[in-house]
């Protein structure tokens, strides 16, 4: 307590190393991290606890209490206990499993180890012992264990690399550097263990980009900000030690700050389930109240009476108080409407579909040999409705490799393949790839499919060598070789290693580079460049050259950079080029590449000089420094000679685009939320044809201000509804009014827009007076792209859109930092075969693959919601069907609580003689869905069709109208119409249909069949009331054809059959007869084991009733079965026959009719035939879809290139160049130079990953 | 790299029909006719059973007598409950005016279904409140209300052959009863003597004889074996209910059945019944192939069958007109 009190009070964080005692006092968290929810002593309690929170749970705990009292118990206790000790048993020790694990990978996490610097010694210390103020030592590739403040690196002047993926998702390595006063401390024990500096800084919070302190260390201060700190869950790269002092840990991180909370998740049908519960308890109130003052009334005019004829007046009741009796005896009766076994067997469903996710053999992604998984077992049916996917970038759309696709040399176009005619054509298996073994250094995973690039090279044309010299040498990219002496980049920017990569195999090799010089092997020869000058790349400038002066003495400036910024740096003389170039951009844009602009200028010696002079002036100028540099740059960034372009393909994930494409006909939003770029982010938009050149508008929010955010926002939105609006604005118009009319101009906006907004601007427009805008804006548009967004705002977004749009959300990701996301979202989905699991942990489904969200959706989450709905409609109908025959007997029997059935019956019905059919259909069933020529339907389908109106969807989307979708929640009719219509056409009996691959396959081609999930049509109160209605009447036959029969009847041989026993095995047979015929007519796809399950399960009633009623039994126990030669009697009679065939026949029929006759009353027939028509028109090619590239507008990558400032000064100063023979302490020098350097570690992961590029890929971890 | 692989295979799913969700299933096949015909196929079964039933349960000659009512006097006599023990008998002359195959007769009485089942055995006691135990605190036997309030009425049957000497019509009152609840569900106390084996126990409250003094003629119809105590106790679904009381021993001038004729019921009146403004009758009536069906069972067949015909016609209807727009359809 005081603990989480003194947290909520922390302003700020006083830290001093190496001085536990002192930072003790604090009492701030240390760095063990619970992510469990019990343990051992707490669990029972928190668990039941939780439990009896699901309604369902408290209603059978209530109904056992009554049960419990003897004066109104009209049912054996053990029919409730039983079942709900064994359901809340079963979730126990499902909960229990799930905790175990969640202490296991606390565990693990908790007990890694990391070296602390104690007593002046290096002690290997656990993660969980480690505290704030303690010193400890990283490795290279090791995880950072706590946010640590840099103390000392093994680089030069304490810088270190970091990669902070499973933060932010960025792939790209970043630099930290340490103050320079304690990077002299280098790896020194003793004077690191004298360090006594003391931290104040801000308290723990979740901006993972900010940071400001101050170190007070020897009387003087030093300020500290985020390039000091390295924080948890990032991995040291590139360099082999440092040494930092722990300012957060454990749960003050910035990492577990930034994890959303794990929170229970229900299904949307859970929750409608819950309400359903409350409102059949109301229903049951209501039934007993009618019962308890019938028992009240009949207490009082008759049964005094009838008491006195029997002479007992010894056990005279109070009428009123016998009504109270009655009432909770009539309570425990009819309970059965909600019965406990319809939540096992949901469970069981569930986990059946689990089952078939775990055992898709087409969601196995072989090349990682990863199986899709179901890591929680409650969710499957909300797989069907998900209205909005929220996806990371990284890793989840796209591979994260760059690969050089085309480039544009002199006006000419190399890169495209084409076929004997000149024809443009695919990449096909049948094209070679230009084969590189000539050069030895090529690396072999780089394929390019034009072979004139080559025989260019080969001719020597010298344009082509100056643009392969100039991607060999305007670079960051630094070079190692490994003990093979393979040539290793080493790049901060997958796009530059994408391209210094391809020079390399065109025969430019990039060997090495010092502060000063280039070298690079040209075509076998090497050839040493003096690198004069190196302007770096920024945001603004959007470019970067370098001047270099070759063997020759020329010196030259190399270029490379945005186009729309080049292009204005252009010598006159290369207009015509320009525009040829110009072209290509587009072309290669349209592709979705992210492109790059490339020139050269040659300089002569004396501007260069003089321009060097000036530049080194305005650097040693104190004030308006960079002003001066930047105006030096451009000053001789100018009269550049235009050499072509390059296209860099983000690989994308393999069928990306095609899964998007479908998932948007399936009416799924997708949203982009990444910690990328906005123009990588936008690129990536348009590369999986998300954001289109059709696109009416894209809207970019980018404000940085909360002004300038509403401003934006009502700007877009202004653009997207028009004057409509604006002009209701004007006029007072009350709420309600303007609520409709806002639906009404949702209804009106047509054509595609799309929302492109950053992590700034979403900071501002997450503020409550703003976010019903953004809100507004982004659910008009097609597509949302979220940029440079934290976890924390993803979880927001995803939340956002969950609570304001009451829509269900899909997130999938794969790293640490979509953690918080998939726990807000519905339902996560983890990329797993990553490295990093954290996602996958985090996640409810996970897969290796994007695409498998296609079938997981389409197929499993329809099918599944699809068997749901269908179980449930089933069985509330049958239990309404079972229960309500009490109701009406009630009116027979003096209101006295009376059973109709055996208790045996009661039990056993739920659970042993109805229970089976409806799992199969639960668990196998599928959707009937057309084929796509009607031929192939065959008439049984027809009849399936008739017999199922209550899951009529999948021709309704098919032949119906994927546009309008009011028009199918008005008339939900118009589809069994249509269905009817279907099935009139093939009077003619098709073959036997083989129902294998058609049922998913069509699913997969017809996304549109997947809406009804999102409207919730399958079922919802409507579908339940019908259900109900059914149920009931159902049971009014059920009773009342035996009681009108039984009336004063006599046997064949003149005995009696209308005895209470005999009626109430009439009623039992006809009832499972009647729900057995039922669920024959419910079940669309008839397996074996629908069969052995539907007939089994009447053979079983039938052959439990006799042995139930045998001889035998009875004189075993004679008290427990009293029904002794009943069934042997009844069931011989003609009568009794008679009975249950009119009672199975009366409550079949009508349904079936009236289910028939429904379709007759839609009104607009043709319109339907019409639109049928349009939508077969629409579906047909979508079969065929490929990823288009028949773009050709002007859109054109503004800047791709996921680069940062700053490496540049790094090369130039040689700071991160490892000096040959650094000076090292003693006791370090063993580790670094050991053979597992990080060189090498980097190789064995990347040589792990299967795919092209793995040396420049930056390991995501 | 090998070992990756051969995991890898272990991974992949097996392809099985049933983890692919590719089961073969069945679907029957059915024309659209098919489906008309199998509707018009239920209504012609049914209306063709409601009219059979329909025509039998007429067949039925049934004679209901109510006489509480006649025997107003006696029910008078037994609303006094401490009465019980004189006795009171009625006579009821009536006229049977054609031939009657009777094969049994049947008594019927209004009253109420009860809440407690049968215990067969004399000493539990558990569910037989408040009828366990008598107020000294020896048990009854049988116990419970349903025996308690046992139809203790004599009816006999008289025929006037003549103008005067009546003749009482032989009933058998074997074969009213289950076999299975005559032979395995009540079962005497194994003892040589009836009366011995119910010591220590006392008759329940309504009953004029103790359970083993019953049947006076018949020492084998005593106990929990006697025929009329099984019967009442096969507890009625509802309160209105008829019981098998005897059957016709077709002898001597019955062979053919009841002649037509005098026929006079005397009825010893025990039961009391308009207390709880109860009715008692009595009927005398013939059985039909399904037994003594009611019209409820005709009519209703009947009914469903009409429907079913009816739907039959609609979804013809629709049928046709759909195949119309087809045309239509294919024209456009």
């Amino acid at each position: 307590m005081f603990c989480s009190e003194k947290k909520s009070l922390e302003v700020e964080r006083i830290v001093k190393a190496n001085d536990r005692e002192y930072n003790e006092k604090f009492q701030y968290a240390d760095n063990r991290i619970h992510t469990s929810k019990y343990s051992i002593l707490t669990f029972l309690p928190i668990n039941l606890f939780e439990q009896f929170q699901k309604v369902a749970n408290a209603y059978f705990l209530f109904l056992l209490l009554l049960q419990l009292i003897p004066e109104i118990s009209s049912l054996t206790w053990f029919t409730t206990i039983v079942p709900l000790v064994l359901v809340i048993t079963m979730t126990a020790v499902k909960d229990a499993t799930d905790d175990y694990f969640r202490h296991k990978s606390d565990n693990q996490v908790n007990n890694r180890l990391s070296e602390v610097l104690l007593d002046s010694k290096l002690q290997n210390e656990k993660w969980m012992n480690v505290k704030v103020g303690d010193i400890i030592k990283l490795e290279n590739n090791q995880f950072v264990a706590a946010d640590l403040l840099l103390l000392s690196s093994s680089e030069p002047h304490g810088l270190c690399y970091i990669e902070t993926a499973e933060l932010d998702g960025e792939t790209n390595l970043k630099v930290r550097h340490a103050l320079s006063v304690t990077s002299e401390l280098g790896a020194d024990f003793s004077r690191l263990a004298k360090f006594d500096g003391i931290v104040v800084c801000e308290a723990p919070n979740n901006k993972l980009d900010k940071f400001t302190g101050v170190l007070s260390w020897k009387d003087s201060k030093h300020s500290l900000n985020n390039e000091n700190i390295i924080l948890r869950g990032c991995i040291l790269r590139n360099t082999s030690w440092c040494f930092g002092m722990v300012i957060f840990a454990g749960p003050d991180t910035k990492l577990m700050q930034n994890s959303g909370k794990t929170k229970f998740k229900r299904t949307s049908i859970d929750r409608l389930m819950n309400t359903l519960v409350l409102w059949i308890f109301g229903f049951l109130v209501c039934l007993g109240i009618i019962l308890a003052i019938g028992n009240s009334i009949w207490e009082n005019q008759v049964g005094d009476q009838f008491r006195t004829f029997l002479f007992w007046n010894e056990g005279k009741k109070n009428s009123l108080f016998s009504g109270f009796l009655t009432f909770w005896s009539y309570i425990i009766i009819l309970n059965t409407v909600v019965p406990i076994s319809l939540y096992v067997s949901m469970e069981v469903i569930r986990l059946g579909h689990s089952y078939f996710i775990n055992w898709d053999r087409k969601m196995y992604y072989s090349g990682k040999s990863t199986p899709a998984e179901a890591r929680t077992t409650t969710l499957n049916e909300e797989l069907g409705q998900i209205e909005y996917v929220f996806s990371d970038k990284t890793g989840t759309l796209t591979q994260n490799i760059m690969t050089f696709k085309k480039c544009s040399i002199n006006g000419k176009i190399y890169g495209e393949v084409r076929d004997d005619m000149g024809q443009k054509t695919d990449i096909t298996k049948k094209n070679e790839p230009v084969d590189f073994s000539v050069n030895p250094q090529a690396d072999r995973t780089f394929q390019f499919f034009d072979h004139r690039l080559m025989e260019s090279v080969k001719l020597g044309d010298s344009k082509v060598y100056e643009f392969l010299r100039l991607l060999a040498l305007c670079h960051t990219v630094m070079s190692e070789e490994n003990s093979a002496g393979q040539l290793i980049y080493q790049v901060q920017s997958p796009d530059e290693g994408a391209l210094v990569t391809a020079a390399r195999n065109f025969g430019f090799i990039f060997k090495s580079r010092t502060p000063e010089t280039i070298t690079v092997e040209e075509l076998g020869t090497l050839v040493t460049y003096q690198l004069l000058a190196f302007l770096d790349f920024n945001n603004i400038r959007k470019r970067m050259s370098v001047i270099v002066r070759n063997p020759e003495g020329q010196i030259k400036l190399y270029s490379k950079g945005a186009d729309t910024i080049l292009f204005e740096k252009l010598h006159p003389s290369n207009e015509d080029l320009l525009t040829l170039t110009t072209d290509h951009l587009s072309e290669f844009a349209g592709e979705g590449l992210r492109t790059l602009a490339i020139a050269y200028r040659d300089l002569d010696d004396k501007y260069f000089k003089e321009w060097h002079q000036m530049l080194e002036d305005a650097n040693a100028l104190m004030d308006e420094r960079d002003e001066r540099i930047a105006g030096l740059y451009e000053e001789i960034e100018r009269d550049l000679m235009l050499l072509g372009a390059t296209a860099v393909e983000d690989k994308l994930q393999e069928g990306v685009i095609e899964t998007i494409t479908s998932l948007s006909l399936a009416n799924i939003k997708i949203w982009v939320l990444t910690g990328d770029k906005q123009e990588t982010a936008i690129n990536i938009g348009y590369a999986c044809n998300m954001l289109t050149d059709d696109m009416n508008d894209v809207f970019i929010i980018a404000g940085n201000t909360a002004v300038e955010v509403r401003e934006e926002l009502r700007k877009a939105k202004e653009n997207l509804f028009g004057q409509n609006r604006s002009s209701s604005n004007g006029h007072v118009v009350f709420e309600k009014q303007q609520l409709e009319l806002d639906s009404v101009v949702e209804e009106t906006i047509t054509g595609d827009y799309a929302l492109v907004i950053n992590g700034h601007s979403l900071a501002h427009a997450l503020e409550s007076d703003v976010k019903n805008d953004l809100l507004e804006l982004a659910c008009m548009c097609k597509t949302v792209v979220c940029c440079r967004v934290t976890p924390l705002q993803k979880a927001q977004v995803v939340e956002l859109v969950k609570n304001c749009r009451n829509a269900v959300t899909l997130a999938i990701g794969d790293g640490a930092n979509d953690v918080s996301m998939i726990k807000s979202a519905h339902i996560g989905v983890g990329i797993s075969g990553q490295e990093g699991l954290q996602a996958v942990l985090a996640s409810d489904y996970s897969f290796a693959q994007f695409r498998y969200l296609q079938r997981l959706l389409l197929v499993h989450g329809r099918w599944s919601y699809f068997r749901m709905c269908k179980f449930l409609c089933y069985f509330f109908y049958k239990n309404f069907a079972f229960t309500l025959v009490h109701f009406w007997f009630g009116f027979f029997c003096g209101f006295s609580a009376q059973t109709v059935y055996d208790q045996w019956f009661i039990t056993l019905f739920n659970i042993v003689y109805t229970s089976l059919p409806v799992l199969a259909m639960g668990i196998f069933d599928q959707p009937l869905t057309g084929r796509g020529s009607t031929s192939n339907i065959s008439q049984w389908d027809f009849l399936k069709r008739i017999c199922q109106c209550s899951s009529w969807d999948p021709i309704q989307q098919v032949q119906g109208h994927p546009t309008s979708r009011k028009g199918n929640l008005v008339c939900p009719l118009s589809s069994c119409l249509c269905c009817f219509f279907f099935g009139c056409f093939c009077s003619t009996p098709g073959p036997p249909v083989s129902s294998v691959d058609v049922s998913d396959q069509s699913s997969m081609d017809y996304p549109q069949l997947y809406e009804p999930g999102q409207l919730n049509l399958l079922f919802n109160k409507r579908k339940f009331f019908i259900c109900m209605a059914h149920g009931i009447y159902t049971s009014l036959a059920l009773f009342f054809i035996p009681y009108g029969a039984f009336h004063n009847v006599a046997g064949e041989d003149g005995q009696h059959i209308a005895d209470y026993q005999s009626f109430a095995v009439t009623m039992a047979t006809s009832l499972v007869i009647v729900v057995s015929v039922q669920i024959a007519l419910d079940t669309s796809y008839w397996t074996v084991i629908n069969h052995v399950f539907i007939w089994g399960s009447v053979a079983t009633y039938f052959s439990i009733l006799f042995t139930m009623h045998s001889n035998g039994i009875f004189g075993m126990f004679p008290n427990q079965f009293p029904f002794v030669g009943n069934a042997r009697h009844s069931l011989t009679q003609k009568c009794i026959w008679l009975v249950i065939l009119l009672t199975t026949v009366a409550s079949v029929v009508p349904v079936v009719v009236l289910r028939f006759l429904k379709m007759d009353l839609c009104p607009t027939l043709s319109d339907r035939i019409r639109q049928r028509q349009k939508a077969q028109k629409k579906a047909r090619p979508l079969r065929s879809r490929r990823p288009q590239t028949r773009r050709s507008s002007s859109r054109r990558s503004g800047y791709a290139f996921a680069h940062q400032e700053g490496y540049g000064e790094l090369i130039t100063s040689g700071k991160n160049m490892r000096a040959k023979n650094p000076p090292l302490t003693s006791g370090l020098e063993k580790t670094l130079y050991n053979s597992t350097s990080w060189i090498e570690n980097f190789c064995k992961k990347t040589t792990d990953t299967v795919s092209s590029f793995s040396q420049d890929k930056t390991v995501k971890l | 790299m090998k070992r990756t692989s051969e995991d890898g295979q272990s991974k992949l799913p097996d392809n099985t029909a049933l983890k692919q969700q590719q089961l073969p299933a069945y679907r029957l096949q059915l024309s659209a006719t098919g489906v008309l015909s199998c509707f018009f196929a239920t209504g012609v079964f049914c209306l063709g059973m409601g009219i059979i039933l329909i025509l039998s349960a007429k067949s039925i000659k049934e004679i209901e007598i109510k006489y509480t009512k006649i025997c107003g006097n006696c029910a008078k006599l037994r609303e006094d409950a401490t009465n019980f023990d004189k006795e009171c008998t009625c006579s009821i002359p009536f006229y049977l005016s054609e031939t009657m195959q009777v094969k049994g007769e049947r008594e019927e009485i209004q009253a109420y279904t009860f809440l407690f089942t049968v215990s067969s055995c004399i000493q539990d006691v558990g569910n037989c409140a408040p009828f366990s135990k008598s107020h000294d605190g020896t048990p009854i036997a049988p116990c419970g209300a349903i025996a308690n309030s046992i139809f203790n009425d004599t009816i006999i049957l008289s025929y006037k052959l003549n103008s005067s000497i009546p003749i009482k019509v032989p009933m058998l009152r074997s074969g009213i009863t289950w076999w299975t609840d005559k032979y395995v569900k009540f079962q005497n106390p194994s003892s040589i003597n009836l009366s011995s084996a119910f010591a220590g126990t006392t008759k329940p409250p309504c009953w004029a004889k103790p359970v083993y003094e019953l049947d006076g003629e018949d020492p084998g119809n005593n106990g929990f074996l006697n025929d009329d105590f099984i019967v009442w106790m096969r507890t009625a679904a509802f309160p209105t209910f008829k019981k098998l009381y005897r059957r016709l021993n077709r002898i001597q001038y019955f062979i053919e059945g009841l002649p037509a004729g005098n026929y006079s019921f005397n009825i010893t009146y025990n039961f009391p019944v308009t207390r709880f403004k109860g009715e008692k009758s009595v009927v005398l009536s013939t059985l039909t192939w399904s037994g003594g069906s009611s019209l409820f069972l005709g009519l209703v067949y009947t009914v469903t069958g009409a429907v079913t015909w009816l739907a039959s016609f609609s979804m013809m209807a629709v049928h046709l007109t759909l195949k119309d727009r087809k045309v239509l359809f294919i024209q456009q």
